[in-house]
């Protein structure tokens, strides 16, 4: 029988003497005015900020020097990016180059491209975007239909993505394309292909969101050259590599915290002396979110020995992102609205309607609720 | 080898034994001793020969804790009705207090459940030799209260019995700071690691059954509703266990009545989740009383109830963060790394 035993890691020392020069770097950032906390730092792109990050190694930590790395432990990533997103930082801008693109650069990018890309992104520079959804393919991710045809010295990509968060702030995007077979083919003949977007050929066009704001994209590809070197791991070999590349991404903190910031204001909200029902509703969420954080940084301590937790990764997010959801369903209960006026430039009152309109996201982006459940009913031998 | 993958060994073995023990003496234990006083006395002295009944004692740094945790952890899993969890917390309780322990098993009474010279909800009081209480919010005391426990149970048919405090015997006392509440916040940690183990066997019997039961002439397994309910049965599993064993971890280090309180709201909650889930799962079967389901879920419906619910806990970390003020919380959830 699967069991899942969440054993604790030992923040190494430098961890701790890390996390206290971070929050110093933040509280300065914060004093100069550079950022107000917002939900989900999934909102706020700011490449100024992304690229003082980089330049106090805040970027590329874990990879080798050569790239441009810091060559750092996991475990002290992930106190950066904890403190980054409970802060409330503007990190969205470099979060895919860094969390996923790099790392997966680093893995089975060509000598070349590792050259010249990851310095970049370390350096907080460059940005990145992932394609793999169309209109046609969300969820069945197989199933893309966007072509890239062999030419001389590299391939020519045509077809169309969708819900590309950051196309517009990106450098480049990683495109899940089909260099041969047929969809009906499915995992067969699908290759990533990294793709400059100051190629001729690629145009990008916004897709405003629930809440108005601009951070996903349409981008559209017009028999867009790519040079041969430009895959992650060869060709013909996508399917491994968006499965093996999710995995990644599903346990980090951003899967439970993108609310956290309400959380915070709503204490700030209610005081030093609660009312059992808000002591208990508020209780129940830091306990929540203490046992979260324990799972995750577990799991960070997997990784870092090469372990491959799947199943707990996807246990994470799918608890993560229920929890996250949770927050402004809770706190709306505890301090309404309406008779505060509403967006009456308070802190909560802002946090508390963004998040409300954010939340449904959490639970489809990077894979579905539905999806992670089938995943983890699988490492639990049911299908 | 290191100290940490030697005591690792060492708890593997224990845990093994126990199965062993469980096998020769107990498959049917759970169902024999329920709703009835007293415990399996063969049982015990089995556990007791394999000294699994005196653990955990230390006071610093102690990787007995962990070790007799997880003890603790395993017997939940096979639902064994005997006082081990109670024993072992009652010695570790006498040790802080500087009290003599005596031999055989123990039990003690949830300090919020003693009023009007009465302590109810006694586990096991008439048939333990001694049970650990509180005369004083900072007084530790052990009481004999084999002739003036009357009986009870709790849901899942286990002892709970009320003691008239008046009529016991009281063996040994001693001052001991926040006496109460550390029996309670001790208790409470005590259950959340027996609930951890309880839902760990309602998981696996839940995936076999799934696997097992035809209907509409496939396994109910292959249902994706099936498969989505388990899934989630797993992740409130997989929490609950999480939280416990951090906050054994953390109790073994330092005195951490925080980590306690988030481990005993987080398995509560769980508990009533795997609970509902595992019943829908297993349909009408798992309604009987012949099906064994039923000893795991009755008392996972029992323990969080004890030593505080969940909402108790979750007000008590609600009030300690926000008296700290709103930016106490991420400066308390990274307080230890
Ligand atoms: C904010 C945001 C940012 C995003 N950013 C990116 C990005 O940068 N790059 C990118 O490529 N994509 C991105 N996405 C797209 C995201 O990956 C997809 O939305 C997701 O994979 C689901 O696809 P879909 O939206 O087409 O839904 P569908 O797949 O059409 O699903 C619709 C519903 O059907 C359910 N469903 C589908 N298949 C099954 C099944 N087999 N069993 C049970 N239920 C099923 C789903 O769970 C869902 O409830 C983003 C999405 C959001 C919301």
């Amino acid at each position: 029988m699967p069991e899942f035993r969440f054993e604790p890691v030992q923040m190494p020392p430098a961890a701790t003497r890390l996390r206290a020069e971070v929050r110093g770097f933040l509280d300065e950032e914060k004093a100069k005015g550079t950022f107000a906390p917002t939900v989900g730092a999934m909102v706020a792109a700011d490449p100024s900020f992304s690229a003082r990050l980089g330049a106090r190694g805040y970027l590329g930590m874990t990879w080798p020097k050569q790239y441009g790395g810091h060559e750092r432990s996991a475990l002290e990533r992930y106190v950066v990016v904890e403190e980054l997103l409970a802060a409330g930082a503007p990190v969205m801008a470099h979060w895919i180059a860094d969390r996923q693109s790099g790392p997966q650069i680093l893995k089975h990018g060509a000598e070349r491209v590792k050259k010249m890309i990851l310095p970049e992104i370390a350096s907080g520079r460059c940005f990145f975007a992932i394609g793999m959804s169309e209109p046609d393919t969300g969820s069945d991710l197989a199933s893309v239909k966007t072509r890239a045809v062999p030419v001389e010295g590299g391939f020519r990509v045509t077809g169309r993505k969708v819900w590309t968060s950051y196309a517009h702030m990106a450098h480049y995007v990683i495109a899940l394309v089909r260099t041969g077979g047929r969809p009906e083919d499915r995992h067969v003949g699908l290759t990533q292909l990294i793709v400059d977007m100051k190629s001729p050929g690629i145009e990008v066009r916004p897709i405003i969101n629930v809440y108005g704001a601009h951070e996903f994209n349409e981008v559209a590809f017009d028999d867009v050259f790519v040079p041969e070197d430009m895959s992650v791991g060869g060709i013909g070999n996508g399917w491994a590599m968006v499965t093996s590349e999710l995995a990644f991404e599903r346990s980090g903190p951003d899967r439970f915290m993108s609310t956290y910031p309400l959380l915070v204001e709503a204490f700030r909200e209610i005081g030093e002396s609660p009312n059992a029902s808000e002591a208990a509703e508020l209780g129940r969420l830091v306990a929540h979110l203490a046992t979260l954080r324990r799972m995750s940084t577990s799991i960070a301590g997997m990784l870092n020995e090469g372990k491959s937790p799947v199943t707990e990764a996807a246990l994470v997010k799918d608890l993560g992102t229920t929890f996250e959801q949770s927050i402004p369903e809770i706190t709306r209960r505890l301090l309404p609205l309406e008779p505060r006026g509403g967006g009456n430039g308070q802190a909560y009152d802002g946090l508390q309607q963004l998040a409300q309109m954010q939340a449904p996201c959490y639970s489809i982006r990077g894979g579905t609720r539905e999806i992670l459940r089938g995943m983890i009913a699988r490492g639990l031998g049911l299908r | 080898m290191s100290n940490e993958t030697e005591d690792a060994g060492v708890r593997h073995l224990m845990l093994r034994s126990l199965d062993r023990i469980v096998e020769e003496k107990a498959e049917n234990a759970a169902q024999a001793a329920d709703g009835k006083p007293g415990f399996p006395v063969d049982l015990w002295s089995a556990l007791e020969e394999a000294g699994m009944t005196a653990l955990g004692e230390e006071n610093e740094g102690d990787l007995g804790l962990g070790n007799a945790m997880a003890l603790v952890e395993r017997a939940a899993y096979h639902t064994l009705p005997v006082p081990l969890a109670e024993t072992i917390l009652a010695r570790r309780l006498l040790a802080k207090a500087g009290i003599e322990i005596p031999d055989g098993a123990l039990s003690m009474a949830p300090p919020s459940a003693i009023r009007d010279g009465k302590a109810t909800g006694v586990p096991w009081a008439s048939s333990v030799t001694s049970v650990v209480t509180t005369t004083a919010p900072d007084t530790l005391a052990l009481i004999d209260a084999r002739e003036a426990a009357s009986s009870g149970f709790n849901m899942a048919g286990e002892p709970r019995e009320t003691i008239d405090l008046g009529r016991a015997r009281i063996v040994a006392s001693a001052k001991l700071a926040d006496a109460a509440k550390i029996v309670e916040a001790e208790g409470a940690l005590v259950r959340a690691v027996q609930m951890s183990g309880a839902m760990s066997r309602v998981l696996e019997h839940g995936l076999t059954w799934a696997n097992d039961r035809i209907q509409f002439g496939r396994p109910i397994a292959r249902f994706q509703a099936i498969q989505h309910l388990m899934a989630e049965l797993a992740a409130e599993a997989a929490a609950g266990s999480a939280a416990a064993l951090m906050a054994v971890e953390a109790v073994a280090e330092r005195s951490d009545r925080l980590a306690i309180a988030i481990a005993k709201a987080r398995t509560g909650e769980a508990a009533g989740r795997v609970c509902a889930i595992a019943h829908e799962v297993f349909g009408a079967m798992g309604f009987t009383q012949e099906h064994t389901l039923h000893y795991a879920t009755r008392r996972l419906w029992s323990w969080r109830n004890e030593f505080g619910s969940e909402v108790q806990w979750q007000a008590e970390i609600g009030r300690a963060i926000a008296a700290g003020g709103a930016d106490s919380l991420w400066a308390t959830l990274t307080a230890h790394g």
